[in-house]
């Protein structure tokens, strides 16, 4: 409990400074997902990726830029 | 005419695969991460625990110039490796979908078709990497201390250079295989190989292309241009036009069939 309260304390102090990190981050992960849902095909099943984007930070939207889409449409 | 053709239709397509947007996001996340861990390392030590009771010890506050530097260097790991990645299949991938077949059987030059290529991915990857250094330069400048700005702007420069060499590199090994993965392959371990030369005979080959990251440094701190660091780069630039006319040489003599 004071753990968490602590952590709320810090984050209310550096918002200002971790905000910017926080919102490229769900930049990026909208734009990979809207990315998915328009996309005809992918390299595996979309829901995989799905999951990728959402559960794996920063990592999971650039693996599926670069592995993701498929190449033939 | 032609060349801004192909430009735009590269540009064009980087947009439809949302590039545009995610390599300077990307670049911009891989700039600011050592800045705020740096900062934040104190607390990041004092909550992950593991220091015993009444431990303490002072963490001195690395110079504005040093942090930078990190994110320069995290650039050369994993910017680099995005952008080998995303070059690794742009003319391979074309070869062997087909595309390249296409594009040439009409009276397209190969030298603008190589050279087209290069230029908007040059300027995708400038761009990123710009926006990037300025994030992180705003960063420094806020949590760590003053830098100047223009000493900033001329290491970005010189760093450009750098890239572009990498660029190069990835669109030469581009016409010598079909297989976007072993162009990955062939990029990262030329650019390792080049590393580990240049640092065992680091005073023989001061002009060295990869040698461009280790002047940059003191270029932060003093804002002067060494004559080495001039002279890698006049190396490195006739290093690249070599490398995209053995691109186009290997590509005409490949014959697209």
């Amino acid at each position: 409990m004071l753990l968490t309260q602590n952590a709320i304390q810090f984050i209310n102090e550096n918002l200002a400074i971790i905000a910017p990190l926080l919102i490229i981050q769900v930049v990026l992960m909208i734009t990979a997902l809207v990315s998915l849902i328009r996309a005809e095909a992918t390299n595996g099943p979309k829901w995989m990726w799905v999951l990728i984007i959402l559960f794996i930070n920063t990592i999971g939207p650039i693996a599926y830029f670069i592995f993701g889409r498929s190449h033939e449409s | 005419m032609q060349w801004m053709t192909i430009y735009k239709k590269e540009c064009l397509e980087s947009a439809r695969n949302y590039k545009w947007v995610w390599v300077p996001l990307v670049f911009i996340l891989f700039c600011i991460m050592d800045p705020l861990t740096t900062y934040y390392l104190p607390q990041i030590l004092e909550s992950t625990g593991g220091l015993p009771e009444g431990a303490t010890f002072d963490m001195p506050t690395p110079p504005p110039a040093n942090v930078f530097m990190m994110s320069i260097s995290q650039m050369n790991t994993l910017g680099v490796l995005v952008i080998a990645l995303i070059t690794m299949g742009t003319i391979a991938g074309e070869r062997k979908s087909g595309v390249a077949e296409l594009i040439l059987v009409k009276p397209v030059s190969y030298t603008n078709y190589v050279t087209a290529k290069w230029a908007a991915h040059i300027s995708l990857v400038l761009l990123s990497i710009f926006v990037g250094l300025l994030a992180s330069w705003y960063y420094v400048q806020l949590l760590f201390g003053d830098i100047s700005f223009i000493y900033v702007l001329i290491t970005t420069a010189f760093y450009g250079v750098y890239i572009i060499f990498v660029l190069s590199i990835s669109l030469f090994m581009n016409t010598w295989t079909k297989v976007p993965g072993f162009v990955l392959f062939l990029t990262i371990s030329i650019l390792m190989i080049l590393n580990i030369i240049s640092s065992v005979f680091s005073h023989l080959l001061e002009w060295s292309p990869t040698k461009i990251p280790s002047y940059l440094p003191s270029l932060l701190r003093s804002g002067e241009v060494e004559t080495d660091l001039w002279f890698a780069s006049l190396f490195t630039i006739v290093t690249i036009v070599l490398l995209l006319f053995g691109a186009i040489q290997t590509l005409k003599r490949k014959e697209i069939v």
